[in-house]
């Protein structure tokens, strides 16, 4: 069949830039080996690997572009383009669609290596050659994983440029591709509603980044053991180290940022598998990055250093397998699925993990014996402990988190605890507070040795600082846990001692002060996390007046509260009232008012908030929070359920109609709802004024004794039941306040129960939504801690860099002053 | 190289409380049955919504209670009783995981996760109304 309108040729473009790419990148790094070794040919060698690696790079960059193009124009022959975007779906969104699929989170990861390995062909000079031979190779194993061919009937990789719609296995026989203008008619099934959001758009080329540079400090240790130099990779491997740990750490938070203004878990962290997977490598290039300090003045703990350096590339490797493999499956809820690709992600991974096994093995004997202990009073030991502090840290996560895999390899059947956030945070706390202490104390100390007396001097006036800070915030906030207080010391310790060091010892010299700056930022991140998290305060509690508690009595969680159209509840400080709802586009905003009341002034409208609810028919409707900002605390809101089918159907028919019947059985005592009221059987009788019926001596009759409540009346209703000639005649009781009528429909004679149906007018069905909500005090501490690292680390990295210049021209005794 | 041994000591003794911790900080899949052998302790149990039973959420009875039938992997039918508010698009999931206890012939959940077929693979191309 030969099908209309369909654009094969970008495809095969394409394609062709995916075989380019891997070839060259093979290439390139077959000739940077050869390059590397010392030889007459080795300059011609680099003149290939140089151009090979260059035409790589340009393949990569012409693979996105074709990639773009199809997202851009919706050529939905594409598989690609079909399952990741459509028409309706914002055009802003086009950068999500891209990495939203494996195949493009791929190209996003080698992008970034690409525009590494530029930088570092033109600024690498003597170490160019073994670390591009390095990261070559780690780019041809993943273009590999776009290629999409078969060798030996096991797929290699998966290729969007390949794969066609009307061609893939599971859409075989969908009459729809027997139309060969199929494509009129075809629309894309569209991006996963929690990725069109903004933060989606910055955090994935962030992390990516992060993930990317984590091949630098391993090219280049890879490099110093291949080439047998054991110390000097160090010099030009650290600014890109630093720079990795700024990066990828703001993608992590980022990806905090984006679960707590998009997500509906409530809150930044939840030590979710695929969170941990991105933090864990992010630890142990902090602890690299300062081992590789300590090194570049001392010279000393090598292997521990080319370890951290090594395995933090080697932990992106495994955390990709983790999230990709689809292994994770049941125990979070944002891991890719299986692409049948794990097998490679493996292969992968071992490569790297042996290969660096194997270079530390041969290398063993070879690096240099450590001349002398560290004295206990040095810098070097106590950023060698905290280094460690990071790597044990980094371990118990991991290790929590590969559950899955140790079933897999053991046959064991175990599942993450309940409360796996707690069990986390209870081991997380003291490896933070050593770290937060370590960063505090950690400048004051000298290399080599320290004049205690001098060390204790100084930072006292930091250490009351801090804990008068601490007594104080004890008295004013309380601490739910000792150790809550001992964290919050530890991390205002951090904050001051930094402050402190840089005004008085770097006499506020903010160029020399980015590591200062940078450690702040970490003190207030924790802070803002530690306060943000304890004393996090769910406002919402059902205050509706409807909760009875004989229903429920077990449950004693109510985090969520009912909201009535047009009512007013109390809500922590607040009163709450929905207003209404609003649709726009594919989004349902329900409005919330928030007012505050005051004794001599009544209710006064402080903000409003509209939390989303997105429908999506093809992928399921999801709920985004909505939150406002103040400078101490924010207020988070979320709609954990509002029916969400109806809201169509709404006005229809006149408002004085009835609703369809309810029917309610009633033992004596039993309580029913109506949307306005609460409804108590309280008892029979058969002894009333019948004429007040115009009801024959002869008929059957017994009154039903209802109380009727609403929130600020009583009122009494009492149908009846009636035989009359031996037929049911009833006699319904309506309260027109209300809207409610009753009808006694059956009378239980074996236990006493009565049926009872319960009308009511349409007037009465008001609208209504579950909500949830928080607040999240000081959490803008956190955010601000973030910015402040990021200053502080670009400063730190530029004044290295500087001074790495400095000291390619001075002698190597000049150095020493290097202190980052 | 006497406090490289005390820190290896330490590194040493820290991971094994991380490993052991770890292994009993843990649930255990199961089955129905399996969970009603011990009625107090927790259990993830993996199953599917049974769709043909009524399932019950009335928030304005009680917005944190809802009630439905799942089916176990084993085929065991039970009530469910969740103590928490209907998830979003309850009825698409194709998977459910349960974390909860056994109580009588009730199984009460503190928590739910849901897998959507929707969320990542759902749908096959269809005939849109395309202008």
């Amino acid at each position: 069949m030969v099908y209309t309108g369909e654009h094969l040729v970008i495809g095969q473009v394409g394609n062709l830039f995916v075989i380019l790419s891997f070839v060259f990148a093979l290439l390139a790094g077959i000739s940077y080996f050869f390059a590397a070794k010392d030889n007459d040919a080795a300059p011609s060698w680099k003149r290939i690997a140089r151009i090979s690696f260059r035409i790589h790079g340009l393949s990569v960059i012409g693979i996105v572009i074709s990639l773009f193009i199809m997202l851009q124009n919706h050529y939905f022959e594409f598989e690609y383009v079909w399952h990741h975007s459509s028409r309706e779906m914002p055009m802003r969104y086009i950068l999500s669609c891209f990495w939203e699929g494996q195949e493009g989170s791929f190209l996003l990861w080698t992008f970034w290596h690409v525009v590494i390995g530029f930088i570092l062909q033109r600024s690498a000079k003597n170490w160019e050659a073994p670390v591009m031979a390095v990261i070559s190779l780690v780019q041809a194993f993943l273009a590999s994983m776009m290629l999409g061919v078969f060798i030996l009937e096991h797929r290699i990789g998966s290729n969007p440029f390949t794969v066609l719609l009307r061609e893939h296995p599971d859409f075989a026989n969908i009459p729809l591709f027997s139309n060969p203008q199929y494509l009129e008619k075809l629309d894309g099934r569209g991006l996963n509603p929690l990725l069109q959001n903004y933060w989606m758009t910055i955090h994935p080329p962030t992390l990516f980044l992060g993930f990317a540079l984590t091949v630098v400090p391993f090219a280049y240790a890879i490099a110093g053991l291949w080439k047998k130099n054991f110390t000097e990779w160090i010099k030009p491997a650290l600014p890109w180290t630093f720079f990795g740990v700024m990066v990828l750490g703001t993608g992590v938070l980022m990806g905090g940022a984006w679960a707590y203004e998009a997500l509906s878990f409530g809150g930044f962290w939840a030590w979710d598998p695929v969170e941990n997977a991105s933090l864990v490598p992010w630890l142990t290039l902090v602890g690299s990055a300062h081992l590789m300090l300590i090194n570049r003045n001392n010279g000393q703990s090598l292997f521990i250093t080319f370890f951290l350096a090594l395995l933090s590339f080697l932990l992106i490797l495994y955390s990709t397998f983790l999230t990709r493999s689809g292994i994770l499956g049941e125990t979070s809820v944002h891991a890719f699925t299986d692409l049948g690709m794990s097998g490679q992600l493996l292969i992968y991974l071992f490569f790297f993990l042996i290969l660096s096994i194997i270079l530390i093995v041969i290398n063993w004997k070879h690096f240099p014996k450590q001349k002398e202990e560290e004295g206990i009073w040095s810098r070097e030991f106590w950023m060698f402990v905290g280094a460690i502090v990071l790597l044990v840290s980094s371990f118990q996560i991991i290790f929590y988190t590969s559950m899955p895999v140790w079933n897999k390899l053991f046959s064991l059947n175990k599942a993450p605890a309940k409360d796996v956030i707690n069990f986390y945070n209870s081991w997380q706390l003291p490896f933070a507070f050593l770290t937060t202490l370590l960063i505090a104390a950690g400048q004051y100390l000298k290399y080599k040795n320290t004049d205690i007396k001098i060390f204790v001097k100084k930072i006292s006036l930091s250490f009351l600082t801090a804990l008068v800070l601490t007594l104080l915030a004890a008295y004013l906030l309380g601490f739910a846990k000792p150790f809550y207080a001992l964290l919050f010391f530890s991390s205002i310790f951090a904050v001051t001692a930094n402050l402190d060091y840089m005004l008085r010892v770097l006499k506020g010299n903010v160029k020399k002060a980015g590591a200062s700056i940078a450690h702040i930022g970490f003190g207030l991140i924790l802070l803002g996390a530690l306060i943000s998290t304890s004393k996090k305060d769910t406002i919402s509690q059902n205050t509706s007046g409807k909760n009875i508690e004989s229903l429920m009595d077990k449950f004693s969680n109510n985090d969520n509260i009912l909201l009535t159209q047009g009512d007013t509840l109390p809500m922590g400080k607040y009163f709450v009232s929905y207003i209404g709802k609003r649709f726009e586009g594919v989004n349902v905003y329900f409005n919330v008012d928030y007012f505050s009341k005051n004794a001599a002034k009544g209710y006064k409208k402080e903000f409003s908030l509209s939390p989303i609810v997105q429908t999506n028919p093809k992928m399921g409707n999801v709920a985004e929070p909505d939150t406002r900002h103040f400078l101490t605390f924010d207020v988070y809101t979320h709609v954990t359920y509002a029916a969400i089918d109806n809201l169509q159907e709404k006005k229809t028919g006149s408002n004085d109609e009835y609703t369809p019947a309810k029917n309610y059985t009633l033992k004596r005592g039993d309580t029913i709802f109506a949307s306005n009221a609460i409804i108590v059987f309280d008892s029979l009788s058969t002894r009333f004024d019948k004429t007040k019926f115009n009801l024959a001596a002869e008929d059957i009759s017994v009154m039903a004794h209802l109380r009727v409540l609403d929130v600020s009346k009583k009122y009494e209703a009492a149908p009846l039941y009636v035989i009359h000639n031996n037929t049911l005649q009833p006699v319904p009781a309506v309260i027109k306040e209300l809207g409610l009528q009753f009808v006694f429909q059956k009378i239980h004679t074996e236990d006493g129960r009565i049926d009872i149906t319960l009308q009511e007018k349409k007037a009465n069905v008001r609208d209504f939504i579950v909500m949830q909500a928080m607040v999240f005090p000081y959490i803008n501490v956190l955010w601000i801690g973030c910015i402040i690292m990021i200053i502080g680390s670009v400063l730190a990295i530029v004044e290295r860099i500087r001074k790495g210049r400095i000291s390619a021209v001075k002698l190597l005794s000049s150095e020493k002053k290097i202190e980052l | 190289m006497k406090k490289i041994h005390i820190i290896g000591i330490i590194i040493i003794a820290v991971s094994i409380g991380a490993i052991l911790t770890t292994l009993n900080n843990t649930s255990t899949y199961a089955s129905f049955t399996e969970a009603a052998q011990s009625p107090g302790s927790e259990f993830h149990v993996v199953g599917k919504l049974n769709k043909e039973k009524e399932s019950t959420y009335d928030p304005k009875i009680n917005a944190n209670l809802f009630s439905f039938f799942m089916v176990d992997n084993k085929g065991t039918e039970r009530k469910v009783i969740l103590n928490k508010n209907k998830p979003q698009d309850f009825e698409r999931s194709e998977q459910i995981v349960l974390i909860g206890k056994m109580k009588g012939e009730e199984f009460i959940a503190s928590d739910i996760l849901m897998k959507c077929p929707s969320k990542y693979n759902d749908g096959k191309p269809q005939e849109t109304a395309v202008k």
